[in-house]
């Protein structure tokens, strides 16, 4: 058992890598890019190489892969010469400093000709100085300087050029500056070493607002998959009593109609039944600051269609293994012996039956996931499938990796489960 | 605009003949003209369907879009990119009977164009088409890559095998949403990329079921009996086993004609499915949503009850067929 445990986590960690190999790929063939999606079509060539530039869209592909799972600020040390340290402001912004020989952080700026030196004080404050003692010369004959900006880059400065930059500060729109520097290396840590980057849509960790997101998808799925699955188990189990009957067929049609209408079009039916006719609930979920949970009312119709949705597949799959169990020959004998019908119901005949479902729905998972997006899109709510979608259609690069990933370790993960529970309710199993 | 009209409108004239013959196909799988005894497995086959009452009702659902679909410019004086600027988002009346959506286009007419794009026709450019719609198509050829692979990988076994299978097997580990996410992120909206999407994210389970089935029959002596005869691999796969898998493959191609239209709309829902202003369902009922709460529910509600009822007259009639054939067994 401990075998074939760490045979399939290793199978998840390789799903992983060729995913998010596979990600990196796609986007990168598909046309368009994350600067035309962010600042709109009419942004003029220099501000979008600006841009891709500063972070570090230029480079090839096979890089920024690279840059993405491990990390870039090795690289940067080395280019430098000095430590590099990631520090975490009260404000809970996240700085990269250099440290310098005598273990001051600090960071570069170019003003003219001149290196300006900002050395950071233990209280926060920065003291700046001139610091021309570190450029040096290259082969072709000029000066030029490895370090830290003040944007989480690793930059080279080339002596005398004074590039001119377009920043794009998002809400307030572009500022040209001068004294940019020739190259970018954005500084990140590297997803292994538990850092998916920054988002390239909003300028924020991603990590934070992926926090979020997922939190409310758990808050919609988890209360989806507690009122579904005893309901779903129960009345798989009644319409599996007696095959074909009438409460068989209603159920299990009925069942099947919930189950292979789209999502979408479940979520817009309740819509306008229960929130535009009857007007109980509101129709859209609008949560600003709150927690899902704060507003309950607003939860109700996309538990709802989840949970539609999903009863559907888990009362067929339910149904189908009860009629199987119900025609098994030990059934027959258990009636034969005399024994009252509920007792061989609840002790025969439940027990056997529930053994298929419980497993297919963990791997059904793979399928719930695909419901929540479409119902987070439909309802407006604000959980990991809208960020997702968002992600795809801006090529977010660092956003979608992270969010693939996190799709990937629930689909791949709950099929773990679902094999390890399979094993203690059916011990006849055995997997080495 | 002109010009897509007319395309739409000289496309109509040859391709009902098309339709009927994927519609004996649905309900006569082994409709063989050849073959003496074809009566009589017609009329099996359809007493088949008729026993099933459920199936009855999915047949006149299937019939009822498939029918609109094809005759879609006889049943509506409008085209589904005609605007009327006067009456954006009515209701149901006598100039339009469902309504007009936000641009005040007709609605019965985007609808039973929506249709033709699922069911008759899979438009490739502005100006070319082919045959059978956008769902049809991804189903088919996942079809034919799914069971080429699952063909080889059966018959073939040893390392092609295990490599095909781990292959599939990541592939059916990625979430099915991610997959279309990425997929459609990248190749960009349009109808040969749906049917892509289909293809891939469909290609895995069917290989498995051919996989399966090969490994059955594999063993069977009219294989052995070919192999004995010195055949060539190809011909054993696609003569000797393939047709004699065909039962199962042909009843889970149709509950997936089903799940590609489910797909197909969750597409254009998400817009990644056709381009606008294309009639597609999905997107139309993405566009009605913002709607809905000013007052205005028709354009998001009547694609909504278009593809649920195909896909669930698909299913009643896959799974009565199913039924039924189960009980003659």
């Amino acid at each position: 058992m401990g075998k074939f445990i760490v045979r399939r986590l290793v199978l998840l960690l390789l799903t992983m890598l060729l995913v998010s190999m596979a990600v990196f790929l796609i986007t990168e063939a598909s046309p368009g890019n994350v600067a035309r999606n962010v600042l709109g079509a009419f942004v003029t060539p220099e501000q979008e190489a600006s841009f891709l530039a500063q972070l570090g869209l230029d480079k090839p592909v096979w890089q920024r892969y690279v840059h993405w799972l491990f990390g870039s600020d090795w690289k940067a040390a080395r280019k430098i010469g000095l430590r590099l340290k990631r520090l975490v402001t009260e404000k809970g912004f996240v700085e990269w400093w250099a440290i310098d020989e005598s273990g001051r952080p600090v960071r570069w700026k170019l003003q003219g000709d001149d290196l300006v030196a900002e050395l950071r004080q233990p209280d926060g404050k920065t003291v700046r100085k001139i610091d021309n003692r570190r450029w040096e010369s290259d082969p072709q004959g000029g000066w030029s300087f490895w370090g830290v900006d003040n944007a989480n880059h690793a930059v080279r400065w080339q002596k005398g050029t004074d590039r001119k930059v377009w920043t794009f500060i998002m809400g307030s729109g572009w500022k040209q500056s001068s004294g940019g520097p020739e190259e970018y290396l954005p500084l990140k840590k590297g997803f292994i070493r538990g850092d998916p980057g920054e988002s390239l849509r909003t300028g924020r960790p991603v990590g934070d607002s992926l926090y979020v997101r997922l939190r409310n998808s758990l808050v919609l799925a988890g209360i989806a998959f507690v009122i579904v699955m005893p309901l779903a188990l129960f009345l798989g189990l009644l319409a599996g009593l007696k095959e074909g009957s009438i409460r068989d067929r209603v159920l299990s049609v009925g069942g099947m109609m919930f189950s292979v209408i789209p999502e979408f079009a479940t979520g817009i039916f309740l819509i306008l039944i229960v929130a535009v006719w009857w007007q109980l609930v509101p129709g859209a979920t609008v949560f600003g600051e709150k927690a899902p949970w704060e507003r309950p009312d607003m939860l109700i119709l996309p538990v709802l269609t989840l949970t539609l949705i999903e009863l559907g597949y888990v009362l067929r799959i339910t149904r189908a293994s009860m009629v199987e169990v119900m025609r098994s020959p030990y059934i027959r004998t258990a009636y034969l012996k005399g024994l009252p019908y509920w007792r061989i119901i609840t002790k025969h005949a439940v027990r056997n039956a529930l053994m298929a479902p419980i497993t297919v729905i963990m791997l059904h998972v793979n399928w719930l996931m695909g419901g929540i997006v479409i119902v987070e899109v439909v309802f407006g709510y604000p959980g990991l499938g809208k960020y997702l979608l968002d992600s795809a259609l801006y090529k977010d690069i660092n956003a979608l990796e992270a969010g693939a990933m996190i799709l990937v370790i629930v689909a791949v993960g709950t099929q773990l489960v679902a094999d390890i529970i399979y094993t203690i309710i059916n011990p006849r199993i055995r997997y080495t | 605009m002109n010009e897509t009209n007319e395309t739409i409108d000289s496309a109509t004239g040859t391709h009902s003949a098309a339709v009927d013959t994927h519609a004996n196909d649905v309900i006569q799988p082994e409709h063989d003209v050849t073959r003496p005894g074809h009566w009589h497995r017609l009329r099996a086959g359809l007493s088949i369907l008729f026993a099933s009452r459920a199936a009855v009702v999915g047949l006149i659902i299937v019939l009822f879009w498939v029918s609109a679909a094809v005759l879609a410019p006889l049943l509506t004086p409008y085209t589904p990119l005609e605007q009327d600027w006067k009456a954006p988002n009515q209701g149901p009346s006598m100039a339009h009977p469902l309504g007009t959506d936000e641009l005040g286009r007709d609605l019965w007419s985007r609808l039973i164009y929506g249709a033709r794009v699922v069911l008759v026709i899979l438009p490739i450019s502005e100006s070319v088409w082919l045959p059978g719609g956008t769902a049809l198509w991804g189903v088919f050829v996942a079809l034919v890559v799914g069971t080429t692979l699952g063909l080889v990988s059966g018959y073939f076994g040893g390392w092609l095998d295990e490599v095909v299978m781990r292959l599939l097997d990541a592939m059916m580990a990625v979430p099915i949403i991610l997959l279309f996410l990425i997929i459609m992120a990248a190749l960009g909206a349009s109808a040969v990329n749906v049917v892509i999407a289909i293809t891939i994210v469909g290609t895995p389970g069917i290989a498995r079921l051919v996989r399966s089935l090969t490994l059955d029959i594999r063993t069977r002596e009219y294989v052995r009996a070919a192999e004995t005869r010195g055949e060539n691999p190809f011909y054993i796969m696609f003569a000797e086993i393939l047709p004699n898998a065909r039962g199962p493959i042909i009843v889970d191609a149709m509950l997936r004609v089903g799940y590609a239209i489910f797909a197909m709309g969750t597409l254009g829902f998400l817009g990644l499915g056709l381009p606008p202003p294309s009639p597609d369902w999905g997107s139309m009922v993405a566009k009605g949503r913002e709607f809905i709460l000013e007052g205005s529910p028709w354009a998001a509600l009547w694609p909504s009850v278009a593809i649920a009822s195909l896909v669930v007259g698909l299913n009643l009639l896959a799974d009565g067929l199913r039924e039924e054939s189960m009980r003659y067994q």
